[in-house]
């Protein structure tokens, strides 16, 4: 018996041992780098998307762009194309593009040829000409062009040798140059689209991407990760990781978990409350810059009562935005009192009409016929995104203050992909997203938020059309004079206070925490991440 | 014994054959197209939704429609997803294995303790360490599973940092996924650093797997324990010790294998409420297996996916509940005879 039950024991705790021994350290050995990103990307060609997320994962790592914006000099620099004319009447721009510029070999496209100019007019015409074969292929459009109104603006994109490409537009715009150095203008390979074409294939396009950028596909795995491998043959310097993997993790608090105990070696967006804690952590990098970005609660003004002004100022006055800015982004932000971040020079602010103000709040609803309240949904996008930590948290806030003017609110969310997707088809009384700056004009917070061609990509969140407004920002993009642009701009913003299809909420801080041994991590104020001078140091210091 | 497997066997089939008879009429019963409820493919995209309407045979009566729901079913084509159009089968597949790779090894992981410490509790009935193993197991049955997750990713993977917290392996080994079982996937695959591999996959699976069986360890316990104090009760214990074996041999080939008897029965319950479980911890610990696929398509309403899911995990935890049947009456001749005598 007593033997018996020694071995027992004895056969426990030799279990126990075995199962809890801690493995040496020796992964850490491996090269590469983890990012861990927020959600999934819904497709690997960044043209047809508006989501940073996907932008963060695909428009710096595997493509390039003819030209980039510089955010510390402010100018406009060389990418793929070196450089660039405009002609005076400011119609026609000539780009030279780079030679010896290598697309990426893969197991399933081996390019014959460097870039040249045949590229960049396939790459443009796929979402200019809707007779291109890859126009249609996977049906998602190609929501920033159109809504941004280069479809219409820009006439032909012409080879006109090797190496030299021209745009000719119909009308002079001063956003033209900042729109090409976006994140979404980038170059796909025409060869790889005539070969998916005899192949029939077409669909591979946007699954099985090739560009130039300094990494080159490799796997993806739903919910799980996606890797990329270095593109050896990059036409800057190597990327210096090996191997990049963004592990897709949703929780913003378990991408922080995942961070202290090495899972991830850069997290973006870290939780807002948890922003001191991890700056007194020793083993943590916590970066942070201004990046021009506004959260919004965009009000859906073809349905029923969002349809009437009052409803919205009502709306909009009922609101504490304040409080919003302290329990929410625990005051790494400040109040938004125009859809233009505080950070551009056509910034305008208008207070006044979004003031918390109960009191003018339920007359004004009273006025428009709801003395008695109604009932309405918020939708609260899923995924922390730079302008907003935690939309849930500030829907329930909006919830609380709407219940004192009388407004009952239920607070919808779904997955990312599908919230999108429902929301292009405008199927909410109301949202709090937001939307952060592609490059640093103006125009960029207009026409591709709350302009009528917008509303037609399913990009308007308020279904929004409003001609007058159209027209003052027509207005602005066909001057290069900034006072004659900012006072268009003004007018315009007076214009959005009066009608406030949008309550403007908040610029906020955007954050990201990487691990210490990580080198070469930049935060730019524009456009996705770049993470090809990123590495990891090798761990010799950093043993613990 | 012939007899009595092919009822069994005839129970499991009829059983199955249920299932999919719910799991078809539940295209009808989910709001919305049956046919795409089952295919997966918009009634928008006319070309594609024809081609599924006439090969699932929406055109003839709903017998034949479910004679072609059976045929796709054994093809492998179980429609695609609502949300982001993945093939169910491929998917399902992969995170099947994912989630029985841990929900088995919990099982294994639970089974060898939690008997020994029944055994070790019904043999001290009533003596100080019963007591313990007894508030023990009370307490560790009563506490959740997803408490028991946090508290061990904060303490051994936060405070420690001697485990990791997400995932089957360090992502930075390229292992394809090919069964779902990262173990499994590193044997078939064998890449050049298979021991790293291997050592990094053991280390990501402890975690979840340590949570995981907890609960049916506890159980296993409490269960091991009241069954062999039964037997000790019994006559033929008593004579053995009358025949002057040592207590030894008693306990070894007479109390052990009559508790064993029980408990055996038990498994199958266990397993069901063991893959809940999984399914929980697969969303803390972001392990790539039904879990969270299935829930999530809960929310969205991706019916395809829900009947697909629905599918395999009844059918996984009938065929199991069978086969636990028919071990118990190979194993336990006097389980048989009751059967045959109470037909």
């Amino acid at each position: 018996m007593n033997k018996l039950r020694h071995a027992l024991n004895l056969g426990f705790a030799a279990f126990m041992l075995s199962a809890c021994s801690p493995a040496p350290e020796t992964e850490q050995s491996l090269k590469g780098l983890l990012y861990c990103a927020e959600g999934n990307p819904e497709s690997f060609n960044p043209q047809l998307v508006t989501s940073g997320t996907t932008l963060d994962m695909t428009a710096a790592q595997l493509y390039d762009r003819l030209i980039e914006f510089d955010a510390k000099q402010q100018t406009f620099v060389s990418a793929l194309a070196t450089s660039w004319e405009i002609s005076n009447d400011g119609l026609r721009y000539q780009f030279q593009l780079r030679e010896n510029v290598a697309f990426h070999r893969t197991e399933w496209f081996q390019p014959s040829r460097f870039l040249n100019a045949e590229d960049v007019v396939f790459s443009f015409n796929r979402w200019l000409d809707t007779d291109h074969p890859f126009h249609a292929v996977s049906g998602r459009g190609y929501p920033f062009f159109t809504a941004s109104g280069l479809t219409e603006l820009i006439h032909s994109v012409t080879a006109i040798d090797e190496h030299r490409v021209e745009i000719r537009i119909r009308q002079q715009d001063s956003s033209f140059l900042a729109n090409l150095a976006s994140d979404f203008a980038i170059i796909l390979s025409a060869e790889y689209g005539q070969q998916l074409l005899a192949e029939n294939n077409a669909w591979q396009m946007d699954s099985q991407p090739i560009g130039t950028g300094p990494f080159q596909f490799s796997q993806f795995r739903k919910d799980v990760m996606v890797r990329y491998i270095r593109h050896a043959d990059y036409w800057r310097e190597p990327a210096a990781s090996e191997q990049l993997v963004f592990r897709i993790a949703q929780s913003d608090h378990k991408r922080m978990l995942m961070l202290l105990t090495q899972d991830c070696d850069i997290s973006p967006y870290p939780p807002a409350r948890d922003i001191q804690w991890l700056r007194d952590k020793p083993e943590i990098t916590l970066q942070d810059t201004i990046s021009p970005n506004t959260a919004f609660w965009a009000f859906n003004t073809e349905r029923p009562p969002f349809d009437d002004p009052r409803v919205r100022q009502a709306l909009a006055h009922a609101v504490n935005r304040n409080a919003i800015l302290n329990t929410v982004y625990f005051d790494h932000a400040v109040r938004a009192d125009s859809i233009l971040p505080n950070t551009s020079w056509a910034h305008h602010a208008t207070p006044s009409a979004y003031r918390y103000d109960p009191e003018l709040a339920r007359s004004l609803l009273a006025e428009a016929g709801y003395e008695n309240g109604f009932s309405m949904e918020i939708w609260a996008l899923p995924v922390q995104r730079a302008y907003n930590p935690n939309a849930r948290l500030m829907a329930e806030r909006i919830q609380a203050d709407l219940t004192a003017i009388g407004v009952q609110v239920n607070i919808v969310s779904y997955e990312w992909s599908t919230f999108r997707r429902r929301l292009g088809l405008g199927e909410h009384d109301s949202v709090l997203i937001g939307w952060s700056a592609d490059h640093a004009d103006p125009d960029n917070f207009f026409r591709p938020l709350l302009s009528c061609a917008a509303k037609e990509s399913g990009n308007n969140r308020a279904q929004w059309c409003d001609p007058m407004f159209d027209e003052l920002l027509s207005a602005a993009i066909s001057s290069n004079d900034l006072d004659v642009r900012e006072a268009y701009y003004l007018q315009a913003q007076n214009h959005l206070a009066q009608e406030v299809p949008l309550l403007p909420i908040a610029h906020s801080v955007r954050f990201q925490a990487s691990r210490q041994n990580i080198q070469g991590l930049e935060l730019e104020p524009f456009g996705g991440i770049q993470l090809r001078k990123v590495s990891r140091q090798s761990v010799n210091s950093e043993e613990q | 014994m012939r007899i009595y497997v092919l009822r069994q066997l005839a129970l499991l089939i009829i059983t199955l054959f249920l299932l999919t008879v719910f799991a078809f009429c539940l295209s009808y019963w989910f709001p919305g197209n049956p046919v795409t409820n089952s295919s997966g493919i918009f009634t928008d995209d006319t070309l594609r939704y024809t081609e599924a309407f006439e090969a699932r045979g929406f055109d003839h009566n709903i017998l034949v429609q479910y004679w072609f729901y059976l045929e796709h079913l054994f093809r492998g084509d179980w429609g695609i997803s609502l949300l982001d159009a993945d093939p169910v089968f491929e998917q399902l597949k992969l995170r099947f294995g994912a989630t029985l790779e841990i929900a088995l090894l919990a099982m294994l992981l639970a089974i060898i303790p939690g008997i020994a410490f029944g055994v070790l509790a019904a043999l001290n009935f009533r003596k100080p360490i019963d007591h313990i193993i007894l508030s023990i197991s009370l307490s560790g049955y009563s506490i959740p599973v997803f408490w028991f997750a946090q508290i061990a990713i904060l303490v051994v993977a936060v405070h420690w940092g001697v485990l990791p917290i997400a995932g089957q392996i360090n992502p930075l080994f390229h292992i394809e996924p090919l069964t779902g079982s990262i173990l499994l996937d590193i044997f078939i695959t064998q890449p050049e650093n298979i021991e790293l591999a291997l050592r990094s996959a053991i280390r990501h699976i402890m975690l979840p797997v340590l949570v995981l069986s907890v609960m049916p360890m506890m159980l296993l316990i409490r269960l091991t324990r009241s069954s062999m104090l039964d037997v000790l009760d019994k006559n033929y214990i008593t004579s053995a010790y009358a025949k002057g074996l040592s207590t030894r041999r008693v306990i070894a080939s007479h109390a052990i294998p009559n508790t064993m008897q029980n408990v055996i029965r038990e498994l199958g319950s266990m397993l069901s409420l063991l893959i809940t479980n999984t399914m929980i911890i697969e969303v803390i610990f972001s392990w790539p297996g039904i879990g969270s696929w299935l829930i999530r398509s809960i929310y969205e309403r991706d019916y395809p996916v829900i009947q697909g899911g629905l599918l395999m995990i009844a059918a996984l935890i009938l065929c199991v509940h069978v086969g636990l049947n028919l071990i118990h009456s190979w194993r336990y001749p006097q389980v048989r005879k009751d059967l045959n005598a109470a037909s």
